[in-house]
């Protein structure tokens, strides 16, 4: 738990001169420490950028909600407390606890709580928002007393978790999670009533701290982990396969080994929010195959790609598997149950995000498991996410059979490729999505907040479109995004991604020529700038400028037709 | 004393950045700006956490200068209520 005093002097370690990134705390206390932690928490996961929080008026949480929005800050945290639904819930107020005000307090609780979550959602609309709901227990109000949970006491809680629900539907709004804050900041050790009744704030610091650091991982949460890579023997299910025959494993209660079976059930469950799950083993190849063919697999064959399954080094095999994914290791987990091979992986791949497995150690499962999906956690499970797996299947088929032609233009436009744009795609969540988390085709590495993001969209002449793509091996999903200006018969283009499962398809022939023909203008000029992961990109620009590119690179209409590049695909255009 | 004069000096530098090491020995409220009614109670805070102690809000309006918070940590080391 984060002191006040670190928190302070995380403070004192923010750059001076990057842009800001800007959060509005929202709640009706003295925000105090709240708003040091929140800002401190937010400064580690943002070292990059100073973190600046603001706070509204005392007393006034709906007032600091409504003129949110227009300050148009990267985010707005909420901390909701009991005495904001009715000042009778907070020990500031002597408006009365007797049985003649609960029904009251109730009707209130529930009328205050629609109107604020209308506001939360106008707010929403705009702003990414970070929720907390009541984290403070209730006063001595009923007459059931503090053991028994009274119809009104019931009600109260009943109305809280029913405006969350509702909140958390909203694609802007993520609600810090109950039970996690409980875990992290016993509900016994959170009110200090003498600094509610003599400063308003009514947080002991430790609570202050744990609230701080659930809304700023809301806000800035840490990149989900985008593959797995897992053993098999005494880890996906118990036993060696090798020794005891593929009917000889297990992961099931009969045999003591529930915990591979929930193992395995977690992998599943992150295959199908779009998780890449593949299999590194030292084991005989056609042992494996027949166990993973048994009927009662709970993580079916289908959902593992590649499968890496022979007697050579481990770090090999992740090094194939990451080839196939195109991905870095530090958007990987490694699970092993032996120290060894994880110190091998390690060893190779220092990024990459090693986890033991431990087949008998009951204790530390739960932990485990809890924590392994943590590390894919993410608000939303989008369109993409499903189609990864299957499209990097066709990519890496695509590649191969690639790699095998004669002549490859040829085989590029008897793919029949489609790309379909949409040219109003400021609003899609993909489109930031992708900006801020693609590294080699990328024009300059800039990455956006939401309040950045809507800026550019809002600024005159500006465009933002991103593009989907499919071909005769399948459909790859929304895979480009373009963005910048049109002025003066030019286009400032401030941001171009391109997914790396996209690439070699000819796609950035299409995204210009598009630039020229749909904007008009007579000229590109690239908001370039050289990253350390950009490489494909810059080998891109550099082919077609003729020379390294650099920033503020320009290529006029004519000279981009004079390249004469080829176009394969179909052209699906769509303005709203 | 000395100790506590040095521990504090550590403490005033967290909450006062902007001020200079050699301003803090003679800090008070009035002197330096930043030392608002919030800053009172983070400095407070911070002091409790340095010197492992809890400090009465009531003795907050006191504790209005370096010199007076060292005399009054000083007093409440002598008298075993602080992980001084």
């Amino acid at each position: 738990m984060m002191t006040l005093t670190e928190a302070l002097r995380e403070r004192k370690r923010a750059p001076v001169d990057a842009e800001p990134f800007r959060v509005i705390l929202a709640c009706g206390f003295t925000p105090l420490h709240l708003s040091t932690f929140l800002a401190a928490h937010l400064q580690r996961r943002l070292p990059s950028r100073p973190v600046e929080v603001t706070c509204g008026l005392y007393g006034d949480l709906p007032g600091t909600l409504r003129e949110s929005a227009a300050k148009n800050p990267g985010a707005v945290a909420v901390a909701l407390e009991w005495a904001d639904l009715d000042p009778r819930l907070g020990y500031r107020n002597l408006g009365g606890w007797g049985p003649a005000e609960q029904d009251d307090i109730v009707r209130q609780v529930e009328s205050r709580l629609g109107s604020l979550r209308r506001v939360i959602e106008e707010v929403a609309d705009a702003v990414p928002v970070a929720a907390a709901f009541p984290s403070l227990p209730l006063p001595p109000v009923f007459h059931t007393g503090s053991r028994q949970a009274g119809r009104a006491q019931a009600r109260l809680n009943a109305l809280a978790q029913q405006a969350a629900c509702e909140l958390s539907a909203h694609a802007s709004i993520s609600i810090a999670s109950a039970q996690h804050l409980d875990l992290v900041s016993p509900p016994a050790e959170r009110y200090d009533l003498q600094s509610d009744l003599f400063t308003g704030f009514p947080y002991k610091r430790a609570h202050a701290s744990a609230l701080g650091e659930a809304l700023a991982n809301l806000i800035a949460p840490a990149p989900p982990k985008k593959g797995l890579i897992t053993d098999l023997d005494d880890t996906l299910w118990s036993g060696i396969v090798g020794e005891a025959g593929p009917e000889g494993v297990h992961w099931d209660l009969e045999h003591h080994a529930q915990i591979h079976g929930l193992y395995q059930q977690t992998l599943r469950a992150l295959a199908d929010e779009g998780v890449l799950i593949a299999v590194a083993s030292k084991n005989d190849a056609a042992v494996v195959q027949r166990a993973l063919a048994r009927p009662d697999m709970i993580l079916s064959p289908e959902k593992i790609f590649p499968l890496e399954v022979h007697w050579q080094a481990k770090s090999g095999s992740v090094a194939r598997i990451l080839k196939a994914w195109n991905i870095g290791a530090g958007d990987v987990v490694f699970v092993d149950d032996s120290p060894l091979e994880l110190a091998e992986v390690e060893r190779a791949f220092p990024g990459i995000h090693c986890l033991r497995f431990r087949p008998g150690d009951y204790a530390s499962a739960e932990a485990f498991l809890t924590g392994l999906r943590d590390l894919f956690a993410r608000k939303r499970i989008s369109d993409e996410d499903a189609l990864r797996r299957e499209s990097l299947r066709s990519a890496s088929e695509f590649q191969s059979r690639m790699a095998q032609q004669d002549a490859p233009e040829e085989f590029l436009r008897e793919l029949n490729g489609s790309i379909a744009v949409n040219a109003q795609a400021a609003g899609d969540p993909r489109s930031l999505e992708l900006v801020n988390k693609t590294n080699q085709f990328n024009l300059n590495g800039r990455r956006f907040d939401a309040a950045e993001w809507r800026a550019l969209a809002a600024s005159p002449g500006a465009f933002v479109w991103n593009a989907a793509y499919q071909d005769k091996f399948g459909s790859l999903g929304k895979i480009a995004v373009l963005a910048g200006k049109v002025r003066e018969g030019k286009v400032l283009l401030e941001s171009w991604v391109m997914s790396c499962r996209a690439f070699a398809r000819g796609i950035e022939n299409h995204c210009l020529a598009l630039l020229y023909e749909r904007t008009g203008a007579e000229e590109i000029i690239f908001c370039f700038r050289a990253t350390d992961r950009n490489g494909p990109l810059q080998d891109f620009l550099a082919r077609l400028l003729g020379r390294a590119p650099e920033a503020g690179a320009r290529l006029e209409r004519r000279e981009f037709e004079l390249r004469d590049l080829p176009l394969y695909h179909q052209v699906q255009w769509r303005e709203s | 004393m000395n100790d506590i004069r040095a521990r504090l000096t550590t403490c005033f530098a967290t909450v006062f950045p902007a001020l200079e090491a050699a301003e803090i020995p003679a800090a008070t409220q009035k002197t330096v700006a930043a030392w608002d009614s919030v800053a009172a109670i983070t400095l407070l805070n911070v002091i409790e956490e340095e010197f492992n102690t809890q400090i009465d809000f009531e003795a907050l309006a006191d504790l209005d200068s370096f010199d007076a918070i060292a005399a009054y940590l000083s007093d409440r080391v002598a008298a075993g209520n602080s992980g001084a």
